[in-house]
């Protein structure tokens, strides 16, 4: 069996990572004390995280993420939402030494070239506003422009 | 040792006894927190009104108005949507939140509403291609000083919101109260931790991620950073006649309670900046 981990940085079920992995793949969150502790979480932190992993209705497992994800894959293929956290990271590298791990983003809000200009806010804001300021569906799944007709429910 | 902690499916209730149900449910989830924190101290009891979850997240979003949002959202109270913290932890997409709201609202009048979640934007993609700008400074200070000039620890009366100016210790006591401070109160306080009392922006920003619910290393740093001047052309400061046009009646603005935070802006730049020359 695949599983899919639902860590801190996207705790929903209709992240694309669920569909990746399909239906049969068991997610799975795991509270991680140790972590919580190094990064200094105040007590309302870690309830409003707690609460948000509860309502997954998804098992939770308490411990090192690694050595959790380690004994239930056993070797499995493991899936998770890509973040730029470098702790879940690190993580991930470790774990895919020994399994296959796959890691699935989201769509950005924006599309904007690849050399495009990040040193301030508002140059990014320039080249990204159009796109930005376009919804879901009047996209293609790349993310490009199909209509400028508004569709309003 | 891993530790099967919760396959439990949420109850069905009935309409009339939701409101009860829900309110015992969170102090079980604080007991079974606390039980695994046995490092958390017990003065830290404070909880935030946000409840975690989808829930929350929706409630939040169906009452969202972009238009408001826009000119309104630099007032503390403003029509702003505390969605923040759903957002850092993903519990909602910024793409269902970008859509909703060109439902309710053309593009040019969601505009203000969406930059904002395109600032989150940015930020990640920073944070991806270079995670190393997190905790180091991006670019030199532009206040006349170094690092070195910086305390490396924020000090204790800033800690226990004690430092005997109003509006700052209201922000304190907001932050550490309910881990929600809105976007403006937040460049209040930080402009005061970097500039007024010469902190480096390392030890605010890691306090803010503590208690913060929606505190993301990326919008969370990079806005010190901003501030601070090491991510920006100049330092971010304020006056108080500038929070007391945004504050509404809940914040302390009274001169004889803020007195270092009054002033032109002349008069606090050159108390803030004496290396540099007069400028703005």
């Amino acid at each position: 069996m695949s599983y899919i981990w639902v860590h801190e940085d996207a705790m929903r079920l209709d992240h694309p990572v669920f569909q990746a992995a399909g239906g049969s793949a068991q997610p799975v969150f795991i509270w991680d004390t140790q972590e919580h502790d190094k990064r200094g979480y105040s007590f309302k932190r870690r309830v409003f995280i707690y609460e948000s992993a509860q309502a997954l209705n998804i098992p939770i497992y308490a411990g090192e993420p690694h050595e959790v994800l380690s004994a239930l894959s056993d070797g499995s293929v493991l899936y998770a939402a890509d973040t730029p956290d470098p702790y879940i990271q690190q993580i991930l590298a470790e774990l895919g030494r020994y399994q296959d791990v796959v890691k699935i983003g989201t769509e950005d809000l924006s599309h904007i070239p690849a050399n495009a200009d990040m040193g301030r806010f508002f140059r990014f804001w320039n080249k990204a506003k159009k796109s930005a300021l376009t919804a879901s569906w009047e996209k293609d799944e790349a993310g490009h422009i199909i209509r400028t007709e508004r569709h309003r429910s | 040792m891993v530790n099967l902690l919760d396959k439990q499916r949420v109850e069905s209730t009935q309409p009339f006894t939701v409101a009860l149900l829900e309110q015992s449910g969170r102090e079980a989830v604080f007991k079974r927190v606390r039980e695994l924190s046995p490092n958390l101290p017990a003065s830290d009891r404070a909880v935030g009104e946000l409840k975690g979850g989808r829930g929350g997240a929706e409630q939040c979003l169906d009452a969202i108005d972009p238009v408001k949002y826009g000119s309104s959202r630099n007032h503390l109270d403003g029509a702003v949507t505390q969605l923040s913290p759903y957002i850092r932890h993903g519990v909602i997409s910024m793409g269902e939140v970008r859509d909703r709201a060109l439902k309710l609202s053309t593009p040019k009048q969601a505009e203000k509403f969406i930059q904002q979640l395109l600032w989150r934007e940015y930020w990640q993609r920073i944070y991806t291609a270079h995670p190393e700008r997190i905790w180091q400074d991006v670019e030199a200070y532009k206040t006349g000083f170094s690092p070195e000039d910086y305390a490396d620890n924020l000090p204790r009366d800033i800690l226990e919101g004690r430092t005997g100016v109003g509006c700052i210790d209201g922000f304190i006591a907001q932050l550490l109260g309910t881990g929600y401070l809105h976007n403006h109160a937040r460049l209040y306080l930080a402009g005061y931790i970097c500039h007024w009392r010469r902190v480096k922006w390392q030890a605010g920003a890691q306090w803010f991620l503590a208690h913060l619910l929606d505190g993301d290393p990326a919008s969370n740093n990079l806005s010190w950073q901003w501030v601070a001047s090491t991510f920006s052309h100049k330092p971010y400061y304020f006056n108080l006649e500038n929070v007391d046009k945004f504050s509404g009646f809940n914040v302390d603005t009274r001169p004889e309670t803020n007195a270092p935070l009054a002033g032109s802006y002349e008069t606090l730049f050159a108390r803030l900046f004496p290396n540099l020359e007069p400028s703005r």
